[in-house]
C-alpha cells in the first residue's frame, strides 16, 4: 500500500472535516479584520515614535503598509503569530481526535503500517497548514489591491522578479517557522492521546515561552542567554529575514532586529538549524511513542 | 454443528500480556480454521479485547505469539491486516462523515475499492437510505450495520466481529445471525466475540470460553454441550442410587443436588440406565434427561450470569 493512497485518506478526511474551514475562515477573518482596522487608524491625523526608524511615523504612512507592495509581508506577520495558533489547534485536532473517537484503531489495521500512516497524516497536516498560509496571503493581496485602487495607485512597476523571490522566501520562512509548533502539537496529541493535550501543550509553549524567555533575561547572566536557545527567539530570528519595502514602518508582532542584536540571539542560520532541531525532536518522539505503543482505548478490557 | 479441521488461519501460542500489575491475558492458546465461525466467549474484563487486539496488532504481547494466515502480528501484521476485516469493541468511525463517506475514507485508504462496492455493503446492511447521513446521527444498531459493512468493504478472508449484534433490533439481530453462517459458507472465517450465547450457539462451530484473561473450555458447540448432559433422578432410597450409579461405565460423576442424584451422563443413555438400575434392584421415581445449553456451560465454567 503506498503512502500516496494514505495521504489520499487524510485529506479526504480533512477536506470534509469541518473544523479545517472554520480555522480557514478565522485566518482569512483575522487577515480582513487587521487590514481593516490598519486603514481605519491610518485615516486618523497624529502618529507615534518608531524606535527602528528612529523618527516620528505618521498614521496615514501606515497605508503604505497595506497597500499592494507591502501587503505580503504585512499578511505574513499576521500569519506567523496569528496561524501558528491556529496551525497547532489544526494539527492537534487532525492527531487527536482519531483517538476520542476511536478510529485510530479502524485506520492502523486499515494501513500498511503505523509510521507510513502517522508519516502520511503529517504531511497532509503540514500541506494544509501550507495551504492555509497561501489562502490568507491571496486574500491580503486582493484586499491590498481594493485599498491600492481606492486611493487610485494602481501601479505594479514594483514587481520585479527579485521582489516575487522576496515574497516567496518570506512565504517559506514563515511556514517555516510555524514547524516547531505544528510538530509540537502534533506530537503531544500522539502521546497523550487526545486533542486536548496536543492544543493545550503547543498553546501553552506558545503564549508562556516568550514570557518565561523575558524574565530570564531580567535575571542575569547565569540566565540571560538561556532564552535564545528557544524555540521563540529563534522564531524571531527567522522571522526577522522578511523585508519590508524600504522606508515603511516595521509591522512586526515580535522584537525588532535591533532587541534581537542586542540580545545576542543566533544567526538566521543558527536559528534555523534550532527551529529544525526541535521539530525533529518533537516528531521522533511522536514516531516512536505511535510505533511501539499499544493502540487501545479506555474502555478495552 | 460438525466441524472439519482445515487450513489453519489464526493460531496463537501462550499469547499473554500484563498491564502492570493485572494480568490481562494468560497463556492464550487459540486454533481458528478456514471458513469456521470461532466465538470467543467470556464475561466483561475477561481479555476477549485485549486478545483480539492482540490478534490485529494494535496490542503487544507481553509473550507470545498471535501468528495470522503465518505473519506474527507484532512485527510484521501488514501482509495479514490486509486479508482482514475487523471490528473491535464498539464500531468507531468519524462522527462528522455520513456513512457513505466513511467507508470512502477506508476505501481510499486501502485501494481498490469502488464506489459501487460502496453502495453495495451499504445496501447489504440495509443502509443505503441512510448512507448520506453524518454518522453522529446514528442510532447504535446502524453503527454496528455500517461496523460489519465496513468489515466486509475489503472483501476479507477473516472477519472479526465483536459484539456485533449490540444495539440491533429484533429484526436486525436476525439479518446479522443469518449472515454470519452465510460469510463462512462463502468460504470466509469468523472469529466472534459476544455476549449472546443463544446466538454464538446457533451460529458457531467451535467456541472458546475464557475467564480473567485464561481459557477454560475450547471445542466444538457439541464437544461443550456433551460435557454437560445430565441425568437427574430420584429414587425411595437415594443413598443406594448414589452407590449404585458410582458402578455404572458411562457414568463420570454422581452428586446429591436438593432431593435429587445428577449423574453426569449422556442424556442418550437414560433408557439403558434404568434398566441397569431395575437389575440392581433399584426403581427410580422420576428420571429426567438434563442437557446444558451453552449459557449453563459459560455460567458453569465463568460463574457469570450471561446476558439473554
Amino acid at each position: 500500500m503506498s503512502i500516496q493512497r494514505l495521504m489520499a485518506g487524510e485529506f479526504f478526511k480533512l477536506r470534509k472535516r469541518m473544523m479545517t474551514w472554520i480555522l480557514a475562515a478565522i485566518i482569512v477573518g483575522l487577515i480582513i479584520l487587521l487590514y481593516s482596522i490598519l486603514w481605519s487608524i491610518s485615516g486618523k491625523a497624529g502618529g507615534y515614535f518608531d524606535r527602528d526608524l528612529g523618527r516620528r511615523v505618521q498614521y496615514e504612512e501606515l497605508r503604505r503598509g497595506i497597500f499592494l507592495q507591502a501587503g505580503v509581508p504585512f499578511a505574513l506577520q499576521i500569519i506567523a503569530q496569528f496561524g501558528s495558533l491556529l496551525a497547532v489547534i489544526f494539527a492537534a485536532g487532525a492527531a487527536g481526535s482519531e483517538y476520542s473517537w476511536g478510529t485510530v484503531r479502524l485506520m492502523a489495521t486499515a494501513s500498511s503500517g503505523r509510521l507510513r500512516l502517522i508519516t502520511a497524516r503529517l504531511i497532509v497536516v503540514c500541506v494544509m497548514v501550507a495551504l492555509g498560509t497561501l489562502l490568507a496571503v491571496v486574500v491580503a493581496l486582493a484586499y491590498s489591491a481594493v485599498i491600492t485602487a481606492y486611493y487610485g495607485g494602481a501601479d505594479f512597476s514594483f514587481i520585479t522578479s527579485e521582489f516575487l523571490r522576496e515574497q516567496f522566501l518570506s512565504w517559506l520562512r514563515t511556514v517555516y517557522v510555524m514547524a516547531p509548533f505544528v510538530a509540537l502539537a502534533f506530537a503531544a496529541a500522539v502521546i497523550g492521546r487526545s486533542t486536548l493535550a496536543g492544543v493545550g501543550v503547543g498553546l501553552a509553549v506558545s503564549f508562556l515561552e516568550p514570557l518565561i524567555g523575558s524574565l530570564m533575561r531580567l535575571g542575569g547572566p547565569r540566565w540571560e542567554n538561556v532564552p535564545n536557545y528557544l524555540i521563540s527567539a529563534n522564531r524571531s530570528v527567522v522571522l526577522a529575514q522578511n523585508k519590508l519595502p524600504a522606508g515603511l514602518p516595521e509591522f512586526s508582532f515580535g522584537p525588532s532586529k535591533r532587541d534581537l542584536e542586542r540580545q545576542g540571539a543566533f544567526s538566521p542560520e543558527a536559528a534555523a538549524i534550532t527551529l529544525a532541531l526541535y521539530t525533529v525532536v518533537f516528531l521522533l518522539a511522536a514516531f516512536i511513542v505511535y510505533r511501539r505503543r499499544d493502540i487501545t482505548s479506555a474502555s478495552m478490557g | 454443528m460438525e466441524v472439519s479441521e482445515g487450513r489453519e488461519i489464526l493460531r496463537t501460542e501462550g499469547l499473554s500480556k500484563r498491564y502492570g500489575r493485572i494480568q490481562a491475558v494468560s497463556d492464550m492458546d487459540l486454533r481458528v480454521y478456514d471458513s469456521e465461525v470461532y466465538s470467543f466467549l467470556g464475561p466483561n474484563g475477561s481479555g476477549k479485547s485485549t486478545t483480539v487486539g492482540m490478534i490485529l496488532g494494535l496490542v503487544r504481547p507481553t509473550r507470545g505469539r498471535a501468528l495470522v494466515f503465518g505473519s506474527d502480528m507484532a512485527t510484521h501484521p501488514w501482509p495479514a491486516l490486509r486479508k482482514i476485516g475487523a471490528v473491535i469493541e464498539a464500531p468507531a468511525f468519524y462522527p462528522y462523515l455520513s456513512g457513505y463517506n466513511n467507508l470512502k475514507a477506508l476505501a481510499i485508504t486501502l485501494g481498490g475499492i469502488t464506489n459501487a462496492r460502496i453502495d453495495e455493503m451499504l445496501e447489504l446492511v440495509g443502509l443505503r437510505d441512510r448512507g448520506h447521513d453524518p454518522y453522529k446521527t446514528y442510532s447504535l444498531g446502524m453503527k454496528q450495520r455500517l461496523g460489519i459493512a465496513s468489515t466486509l468493504l475489503r472483501d476479507p478472508e477473516l472477519i472479526i466481529l465483536d459484539e456485533p449484534t449490540n444495539g440491533l433490533d429484533p429484526a436486525g439481530t436476525r439479518e446479522v445471525r443469518d449472515l454470519i453462517p452465510r460469510l463462512a459458507r462463502q468460504g470466509r472465517t469468523v472469529f466472534l466475540c459476544s455476549h449472546l450465547l443463544h446466538e454464538v450457539q446457533a451460529v458457531s462451530d467451535r467456541v472458546a470460553i475464557v475467564k480473567r484473561g485464561r481459557m477454560v473450555a475450547q471445542g466444538t458447540v457439541a464437544e461443550l454441550l456433551g460435557s454437560g448432559q445430565y441425568l437427574r433422578m430420584r429414587a425411595a432410597d437415594n443413598e443406594a442410587l448414589t452407590h449404585a450409579l458410582a458402578g455404572v461405565p458411562f457414568i463420570s460423576a454422581v452428586e446429591r443436588v436438593d432431593g435429587f442424584v445428577r449423574a453426569t451422563a449422556p442424556v442418550a443413555k437414560a433408557a439403558e440406565l434404568n434398566q441397569a438400575l431395575a437389575t440392581l434392584g433399584i426403581y427410580v421415581s422420576e428420571l429426567t434427561p438434563w442437557e446444558m445449553d451453552l449459557e449453563s456451560v459459560f455460567m458453569e465454567l465463568t460463574g457469570e450470569e450471561a446476558e439473554a
